[in-house]
C-alpha cells in the first residue's frame, strides 16, 4: 500500500526553491515539475487570448446584420480562436502541465526520462505562441484553422505562411512531450509498478502520447506543402495542375482528428483519477477502462473522413468511414458506462474536483452522443458546417477537456503548490461553469438543427434570440472562467498549507510532500497494490 | 555494460553485397517493358532492401519486442492513410482535369 | 591501455547505465516513427498523384538522370553499412577504426549530396523545377509539373536530413577519434547509426518512385 513516508511530512517550499529562486533558474531548469508550471502559465496566457477570440464571435453575433465586425474581421476573428485554443491550448493542456507534473511522480520516478528535451519542448511552445502573436499583430489569418485549400494556398491575402510556421514549431513540442512521456513510462516505473498497477492518468497519456507521435508529423508535413504551395508555387493540391484540394483535406484530418483524441484521453485519465477520489472506490473495470484508452487512440485514425462527406469524397469512402465512426463511439461509451458504474451506490464527496469530472461525464456524454448524429451521412449532409457541429466538439473539448483539465487543476493543487485553495469559491465557480457553459452552447445545438451555418458574421433574423441567449451564456461562462484566476492567486499567497495528502488519495504522488522535493522522493518507492485501493 | 551480439564483418558486408545486387535487379528490369509489373517489382525489391537494413544494420533482430512494434507501427501507419485515401479516389466516378 | 574505458555518464534521473541506454533507443526509435510518417505524407501524395496520372508520372521519371540517381543509392547503402560497421567496431573497443568509417560513412553522404546537387542544377537548366524555372509545356506538363514539385519536395527533405546527418557522423567521427567511446558505452555512435539508417530507407524508397517509373508498355 502506498503510506505516506516519513519524509513527506517535512514542510518546505520543496522544488519550488530547491533548484534557485531566481527568474533564470525556472528558465534554464530540467525539473519536470518546473517545466509543468511555465507550461501552466504560458497556456493560461494563450487560453485568455483565445478567450478573445471568442468574445469577439460571441459579440459579434449578438445582431443578425453583423454590424460589429467586418467579414474578414470576422473570419480572423473565428481562425485564431481555433488555431490558439486547439494548438496552444487543448493539446498542450493536460500533457504538458499535469503530465509532465505528475507522470514521474505517479510512477516513482525522479524526472522524465529526457529533462533537456521537456525544457526543449517548452521553448518550442513559446516560439510557437511567438510566431502566432505576431500573426495577430500584423493582421491575422482568415482561413479558418483548417487551412482549406484552395482559399489557404491561392487566394487568402492573410499571414498564413506566418500561422503555418508557428503550428509547425509547436507541433514539434507535442512530439517531444510524447516521445517523453512514453519513454519515462516505458523505462522509469519504480520496483513493483507493474503496467496494471498504474493509475489510469498514465495510460491515458501514455495513449495520448501515442497518438501524437503518430499524428503529429503528419501535420507538420501537411502544413509545410501548403506554406510551400504559397511560397513557391510548389503546388499538389493546386486544382490547375491536376492537383485535388481534398487530398489536402485527406492529409489535414487524418491527423485533425486523432488531434482531438489527443484532447479527451488525458481528460478521461484525469476524470477516472477524480471520481475515484471523490466516491472512495476503486474503478469499475479497470483492464477496460485502460485498453478501452488505446482502442480510442486505435480507431480514432480510421474515422477521419467524417469530416469530409460533403467535400467530394465518394460515397463509398463515405460509408466506410461513417460505420467506422460509430465504432469508435463504443471504448469510449465503455467509459462512461464504467464511470457511472464506479459511482453507482457511492457515497460521493462534492468536491469542487468531483464538481468538473460530474460535469464532465454529462457533458461528455451529450457531446458524444451528437458526434453519433455527425457520424450518420445522411444527417451530416445537413448538420454539416452548420451549429450544430459547432455545439458537438464544444461539449466534448470545453465541457470535456476543459472541465477535466479545471478538475485537474484543482485536485493536484495542492501538491503543485503546498497550497488550499478556498473551496466554497471553487464550488461556486464549478457550478456556474456549468450553467455558463450549456446556456451557451446547448442553444447552438439548436440553432445548427434550424439551418444557421458557422463561420458567417450575418444570419437570418430569426436565429437571432437563441444567439444572443448564447452570447450572455458566453458571458457568465467568462465569469467563471476568471474566478479561478482569483482564488488561486490568493491561495498562493494565503492559502492554508495542503500537507501531503489533503484529499486522502490513493497515488505514490500524495506519498510525498506538497510540494515535492526537487527529486520527488527521498528514497525510490516500492510499490505493493494496485492503484485505487481506497479503503474507508 | 551492453552484453549485446557483435555481429560478424562478414554478416554486414553479405548484407551489403544483397543490397547492391537488388539495386542492380531493380534497375535493370525498370529498364524492360513490363508493364505495371515494373511497378510491382521495382516495389518489392524496395521493400526487402528496407527489411535487410531495419532487421540487419538497425538490428531489429536482437532488439527488444517494444522497438520492433515502434518500426512496425511507423510503416503501418502511412500505409492506413494511404489505404484508405486511395480508397476514396478509386471509388469516385471519373475526376478530369480541368484542361 | 591504461587509459580508464569510458562509461556512461550516468544522468540522475536513470537509475543505472542499461536502464539510460534502453531509454536512449527507445526515444530514438519513436523519433524515427514520427520522420517515416512525415516522409510517408509525401509517398501517399505520389501514390495519388501517380495513379491519377501515369503517364505524365512515366514521362516527369525519363527526365531524371538515372545513372546519377543509382549511383547515388549505391553510394548511400553503401555508407549505411560502413555505419553499421563502426558500430561493431567500437563495440570490440577499436574507437579509431570505427572513428575512420564514420568520418567515410559522412564523406559518402557528402559525395551523395554533390552527386545530387549536380542533378538539381541540371534540372534547372532543363527548367524542371516547379516554383523556381519550369518551363515544361505540352499537354502532361501541367501533370508532369506535378511529379516535378514531389521530386522536389521529397528529395529536398530528404537531402536537409542527409546533410544534418553528415554533421551528426562527422561529430561522432570526432568524438571516437578523442576515445570518448567505448565497448561499455557508444549509445551516441548507435543513435546516429539509426538516425542514418533511416535516412537510407527513405532513400530506398524515393529511388524507384522517382528513377525508375517504367517504361510502361
Amino acid at each position: 500500500m502506498n503510506s505516506i513516508s516519513a519524509d513527506a511530512e517535512s514542510l518546505g517550499p520543496g522544488y519550488l526553491v530547491q533548484g534557485g529562486r531566481t527568474l533564470w533558474s525556472w528558465l534554464a531548469t530540467h525539473d519536470h515539475k518546473r517545466i509543468a508550471v511555465l507550461y501552466t502559465v504560458a497556456i493560461t496566457f494563450f487560453f485568455f487570448l483565445g478567450a478573445v477570440g471568442a468574445a469577439l464571435i460571441r459579440l459579434t453575433l449578438l445582431y443578425p446584420d453583423g454590424r460589429l465586425t467586418s467579414a474578414e474581421t470576422y473570419n480572423k476573428a473565428f481562425t485564431f480562436h481555433g488555431v490558439v485554443m486547439v494548438w496552444f491550448f487543448l493539446i498542450p493542456s493536460i500533457p504538458s502541465t499535469l503530465g509532465n507534473f505528475l507522470v514521474p511522480l505517479m510512477i516513482g520516478a525522479r524526472d522524465m526520462a529526457f529533462p533537456r528535451l521537456n525544457l526543449f519542448s517548452w521553448y518550442l511552445y513559446m516560439i510557437g505562441g511567438l510566431f502566432t502573436v505576431a500573426t495577430l499583430l500584423l493582421g491575422g489569418v482568415d482561413t479558418g484553422w483548417t487551412f482549406y485549400t484552395p482559399f489557404s494556398t491561392m487566394f487568402s491575402n492573410s499571414n498564413v505562411i506566418l500561422t503555418v510556421i508557428g503550428v509547425f514549431v509547436v507541433g514539434f513540442s507535442s512530439i517531444l512531450t510524447g516521445m517523453n512521456l512514453i519513454v519515462t513510462t516505458h523505462t522509469m516505473r519504480a520496483p513493483g509498478m507493474h503496467w496494471y498497477r498504474l493509475p489510469l492518468f498514465i495510460w491515458g497519456m501514455y495513449a495520448t502520447s501515442v497518438v501524437m507521435m503518430l499524428a503529429t508529423p503528419v501535420l507538420a508535413m501537411t502544413l509545410a506543402l501548403v506554406a510551400l504551395e504559397r511560397l513557391a508555387g510548389v503546388g499538389i493540391f493546386d486544382p490547375a495542375l491536376g492537383g485535388d484540394p481534398i487530398l489536402f483535406q485527406h492529409f489535414f484530418w487524418f491527423y485533425s482528428h486523432p488531434a482531438v483524441y489527443i484532447m479527451i484521453l488525458p481528460a478521461m485519465g484525469v476524470v477516472s483519477e477524480l471520481v475515484c477520489c471523490g466516491v472512495r472506490r476503486k474503478v469499475f473495470g479497470y483492464k477496460f477502462m485502460a485498453w478501452s484508452m488505446f482502442a480510442i487512440a486505435f480507431i480514432g485514425f480510421l474515422v477521419w473522413g467524417h469530416h469530409m462527406f460533403v467535400a467530394g469524397q465518394s460515397m463509398y469512402a463515405g460509408i466506410v468511414f461513417s460505420i467506422l465512426s460509430f465504432v469508435v463511439a463504443v471504448p469510449s461509451a465503455i467509459k462512461v458506462f464504467n464511470w457511472l458504474a464506479t459511482l453507482h451506490k457511492g457515497t460521493i464527496d462534492f468536491h469542487a474536483p468531483m464538481l468538473y469530472a460530474l460535469g464532465f461525464v454529462g457533458l461528455f456524454t451529450l457531446g458524444g452522443m451528437t458526434g453519433l448524429f455527425l457520424a450518420a451521412v445522411a444527417l451530416d449532409v445537413s448538420l454539416t458546417d452548420t451549429y450544430f457541429v459547432v455545439a458537438h466538439f464544444h461539449y466534448i473539448m470545453v465541457g470535456g477537456s476543459v472541465m477535466a483539465y479545471l478538475g485537474g487543476l484543482h485536485f493536484w493543487w495542492p501538491k503543485i503548490t503546498g497550497r488550499l485553495y478556498s473551496e466554497g469559491i471553487a464550488k461556486f465557480a464549478a457550478v456556474l461553469m456549468f450553467v455558463g457553459f450549456n446556456l451557451t452552447f446547448f442553444p447552438q445545438y439548436v440553432l445548427g438543427y434550424m439551418g444557421m451555418p458557422r463561420r458567417y458574421h450575418q444570419y437570418l433574423p430569426q436565429f437571432q434570440d437563441l444567439n444572443v441567449l448564447s452570447s450572455i451564456g458566453a458571458g457568465v461562462l467568462a465569469v467563471s472562467y476568471l474566478l479561478p484566476l482569483f482564488y488561486f492567486a490568493h491561495s498562493l499567497y494565503r492559502g492554508k498549507p495542503a500537507g501531503p495528502n489533503p484529499w486522502r488519495a490513493t497515488g505514490l504522488e500524495w506519498t510525498t510532500s506538497s510540494p515535492p522535493p526537487e527529486h520527488n522522493f527521498h528514497t525510490t518507492p516500492v510499490v505493493t497494490g494496485g492503484p485505487y485501493e481506497y479503503r474507508d | 555494460m551492453n552484453v549485446r551480439e557483435i555481429p560478424s564483418l562478414r554478416s554486414q558486408l553479405a548484407v551489403l553485397a544483397a543490397l547492391l545486387i537488388l539495386l542492380a535487379a531493380s534497375a535493370g528490369l525498370s529498364r524492360l517493358p513490363l508493364g505495371w509489373w515494373g511497378l510491382v517489382i521495382s516495389t518489392s525489391i524496395a521493400i526487402g532492401q528496407a527489411l535487410l537494413v531495419l532487421v540487419v544494420f538497425m538490428r531489429l533482430k536482437s532488439a527488444n519486442p517494444v522497438l520492433r512494434l515502434v518500426a512496425v507501427l511507423s510503416f503501418a501507419w502511412p500505409l492506413i492513410l494511404v489505404t484508405l485515401t486511395l480508397g476514396d479516389y478509386l471509388t469516385r466516378s471519373l475526376m478530369h482535369a480541368p484542361w | 591501455m591504461n587509459v580508464p574505458v569510458p562509461e556512461a555518464a550516468l544522468q540522475q534521473q536513470f537509475d543505472d547505465p542499461p536502464q539510460q541506454r534502453e531509454a536512449a533507443m527507445l526515444g530514438m526509435w519513436s523519433f524515427i516513427a514520427t520522420e517515416v510518417l512525415f516522409f510517408g505524407v509525401l509517398f501517399a501524395a505520389y501514390i495519388i498523384c501517380r495513379w491519377r496520372f501515369p503517364l505524365p508520372f512515366v514521362e516527369g521519371s525519363a527526365h531524371t538522370d538515372f545513372a546519377m540517381g543509382t549511383a547515388e543509392t549505391a553510394i548511400l547503402l553503401t555508407s549505411g553499412c560502413l555505419s553499421a560497421i563502426a558500430l561493431r567496431q567500437i563495440q570490440l573497443d577499436r574507437a579509431r577504426q570505427s572513428a575512420v568509417l564514420l568520418a567515410i560513412t559522412a564523406a559518402l553522404g557528402a559525395a551523395f549530396l554533390v552527386l545530387h546537387g549536380m542533378e538539381y542544377h541540371d534540372e534547372f537548366e532543363e527548367g524542371l523545377i516547379p516554383g523556381l524555372r519550369y518551363t515544361q509545356a505540352g499537354p502532361g506538363a501541367n501533370a508532369m509539373e506535378l511529379f516535378f514539385s514531389l521530386y522536389n519536395v521529397i528529395t529536398g527533405f530528404h537531402s536537409l536530413h542527409v546533410l544534418i546527418g553528415v554533421v551528426l557522423l562527422l561529430v561522432m567521427a570526432a568524438r571516437s577519434w578523442r576515445g570518448a567511446f567505448s565497448s561499455a558505452y557508444h549509445t551516441p555512435i548507435e543513435i546516429a547509426g539509426l538516425y542514418w539508417s533511416l535516412v537510407d530507407i527513405v532513400w530506398i524508397f524515393v529511388y524507384p518512385a522517382m528513377y525508375l517509373v517504367g517504361s510502361a508498355g
